[in-house]
């Protein structure tokens, strides 16, 4: 069964569509969640708790309604929200111990499942003291251990690494990594970083002015390319145009002549013309697809041709 | 540990005999009616200031203490003179009946500075996403810190009550003959103080719950009651003032917000209205109605507003 499938899922603010008509179904594992500001992340997310209802369609979240079922639903699910929202005069350990029990762990349960989660996030001797204190690392720790206190199944993370510097950032993507794999936890990880989402993602939602761009494993996207990378450091079109001479599909992109393995003798091509043209080879590479390329690739197929697509 | 005998660091490093990794949580969850009275504890420890700084406590310690003083005082009278006072001498500062008509501003200034810090705290920091996706619903969440702050009040308007009976024993010889005595006496001082404690934490909440930021609930409370004082008490004296007699105007003492409550706690004393405090021919069972109507108008808008306020 997919832990997370919607279908037809609109959510509009007046005449601003937030999502329109998602159709997606998930399975468990490290989901990220990627899209510019104002993609319709944080209103999935939202939608997907049930704390907004949707304009139409619908969605489920490990097989409950998010609508009928919402009740249910919160008692497996973590919300790490995108804002702050911690009170700054008490310390993490009365907050967190607070958000278990609203969230229906009985006192004693509460206290040791707060212990453990803010070892398991790395709050230590400060867990006392009051939260207006903390630096943002600390306040983002605190904000995933409200959201894991009374074990998930299924955790929302709405952009966790905002405002951190570089090391904050590898450690909070590493827990949350580990949330997700020694855990056991399905985590779901919206970003507008794709370098973040690359690194501890399993599987990648792609969305962009509230339509769906991809759903997909991550391996998908960053695999090899039938494409030949071919950099030199002068003349590049006219490197392109001796290879397309040959018979051989190729496109300019900046110091890059990009040209389609159509078959083994494309390596032979472009050994001659680059040797016959006397040009300086920098490197000959297959291509990796990269993940910003799901962004780009509508807009290019649709107007630009891909030899003027810039980086 | 071991029945070797030898120690354990030596073979684990340091820390890890307590890492017993992360562990799920399989016991009870329990539900809404939990997490209501979980935030219902936590408003209450708030209000007063317990497991927050000292600056905290101040405020409702002082305001609470203030309230009482005049019936402390009392008891203290009673006691040191209880020798001349068993010889025929009156002390009375203070009856049950008309203590709150002349002590209100306390319990009002009480409210003023703990009722935005019940509600307006979780707007101002975000927190009430945390609340409302988990087991809480925004109905309790309403009643809870209603409740929390209604407790607080009728603890506040119960102090020198107390004060006012053990004085009252204290001055008579026979100890136990007196409490007979007392405490019919005392007794409606009881619903008359739970009647008081719900009216105002309705206003005052409800006002404050339409903003995030604790100053201007603060002058939003003062402002409302005392526009609902001098409002019908202007309409009156212009209608008195104008060709013949108030003419019915006298109802619109049924809005004041103290007014109405004064006049409904001498319902349960069965005491006389006086005419210095009550203007026109309004009786102590029509302010009983209104300020019943009062809390449950203000506790619906409370509600009201729960229900809209965004998460």
């Amino acid at each position: 069964m997919p832990l997370i499938e919607t279908v037809g899922l609109t959510k509009h603010y007046g005449p601003v569509k937030a999502l329109d008509h998602l159709d997606l179904s998930v399975e468990p594992g490290i989901i990220g969640l990627v899209g510019a500001n104002g993609a319709g992340k944080s209103t999935f997310i939202k939608l997907l708790l049930g704390i907004i209802a949707p304009t139409s369609g619908r969605a489920t979240v490990a097989g409950l309604d998010t609508v009928t079922q919402s009740q249910a639903i919160r008692q497996i699910v973590g919300y790490m929200p995108e804002h702050d929202c911690l009170p700054p005069d008490v310390g993490a350990t009365e907050f967190v111990t607070h958000m278990a029990r609203i969230s229906g762990l009985p006192r004693t349960a509460a206290r040791e499942r707060t212990a453990e989660v803010l070892r398991h996030v790395g709050l230590y001797e400060e867990r006392y003291r009051q939260i207006g204190g903390y630096s943002t690392g600390m306040k983002q720790r605190v904000k995933l251990a409200q959201a894991l206190v009374h074990d998930p199944k299924v955790l929302l993370l709405d952009e966790p690494t905002n405002g951190l510097d570089p090391v904050g950032r590898d450690e909070m993507l590493d827990l949350v990594k580990r949330t997700g794999t020694d855990f056991g936890i399905t985590v779901v990880v919206a970003s507008h970083l794709l370098g973040e989402i690359e690194q501890v993602c399993t599987y990648l939602l792609a969305i962009d002015a509230g339509h769906l761009l991809s759903a997909a494993p991550i391996s998908t996207f960053t695999q090899h390319t039938p494409v030949l990378a071919v950099e030199v450091d002068e003349d590049a079109n006219g490197l392109a145009a001796a290879l397309a001479g040959r018979g051989a599909r190729a496109t300019v992109d900046g110091s890059c002549v990009l040209v389609a393995l159509d078959s083994d003798g494309i390596y032979d091509f472009v050994r001659d013309a680059v040797a016959d043209m006397a040009l300086p080879l920098v490197r000959i590479q297959q291509e990796r697809r990269r993940l910003e390329d799901i962004f780009r690739e509508p807009a290019a197929t649709a107007a630009v041709p891909p030899a003027e697509v810039q980086q | 540990m071991t029945s070797n005998g030898s120690p354990v660091t030596a073979t684990s490093p340091a820390g890890s005999i307590y890492d017993l990794g992360y562990r799920h949580y399989d016991g009870p969850r329990r539900g809404r009616v939990w997490a209501m009275w979980s935030l219902y504890a936590e408003s209450l420890r708030g209000i007063w200031g317990f497991g927050r700084p000292m600056s905290a406590k101040l405020a409702p310690m002082i305001l609470a203490g203030l309230y009482a003083i005049v019936a402390v005082i009392q008891l203290a009278f009673s006691s040191v003179f209880a020798q001349r006072i068993s010889e025929g001498d009156k002390i009375t500062l203070a009856t049950y009946s008309d203590y709150f008509a002349a002590m209100w501003i306390f319990v009002f200034f009480f409210c003023v500075a703990q009722a935005p810090e019940v509600v307006c705290r979780d707007q101002r920091y975000s927190v009430l996403p945390l609340y409302f996706t988990r087991a809480l619903g925004r109905v309790e969440y309403a009643a809870a810190k209603l409740l929390s702050l209604a407790t607080s009040l009728f603890i506040v308007l119960m102090i020198p009550n107390v004060a006012l009976f053990v004085g009252d024993i204290l001055m008579k010889t026979d100890t136990f003959a007196a409490i007979g005595t007392e405490f019919p006496k005392a007794l409606p001082s009881v619903p008359a103080s739970v009647l008081v404690a719900f009216g105002l934490a309705a206003i005052s909440l409800a006002v404050s719950s339409f903003t995030p930021r604790r100053a201007y609930a603060a002058i939003g409370i003062v402002a409302y009651v005392l526009l609902m004082e001098a409002i019908p008490a202007a309409i009156y004296s212009i209608q008195q003032s104008s060709a013949g007699g108030a003419g019915g105007a006298d109802r619109f003492f049924l809005l004041t917000p103290i007014t109405s409550l004064e006049g409904a706690s001498a319902w349960f004393f069965n005491a006389k209205l006086d005419p210095q405090n009550f203007q026109g021919s309004l009786t102590a069972q029509q302010y009983l109605v209104a300020a019943l109507a009062s809390v449950v108008v203000f506790a619906f808008v409370l509600v009201f507003r729960y229900r809209r306020v965004s998460a």
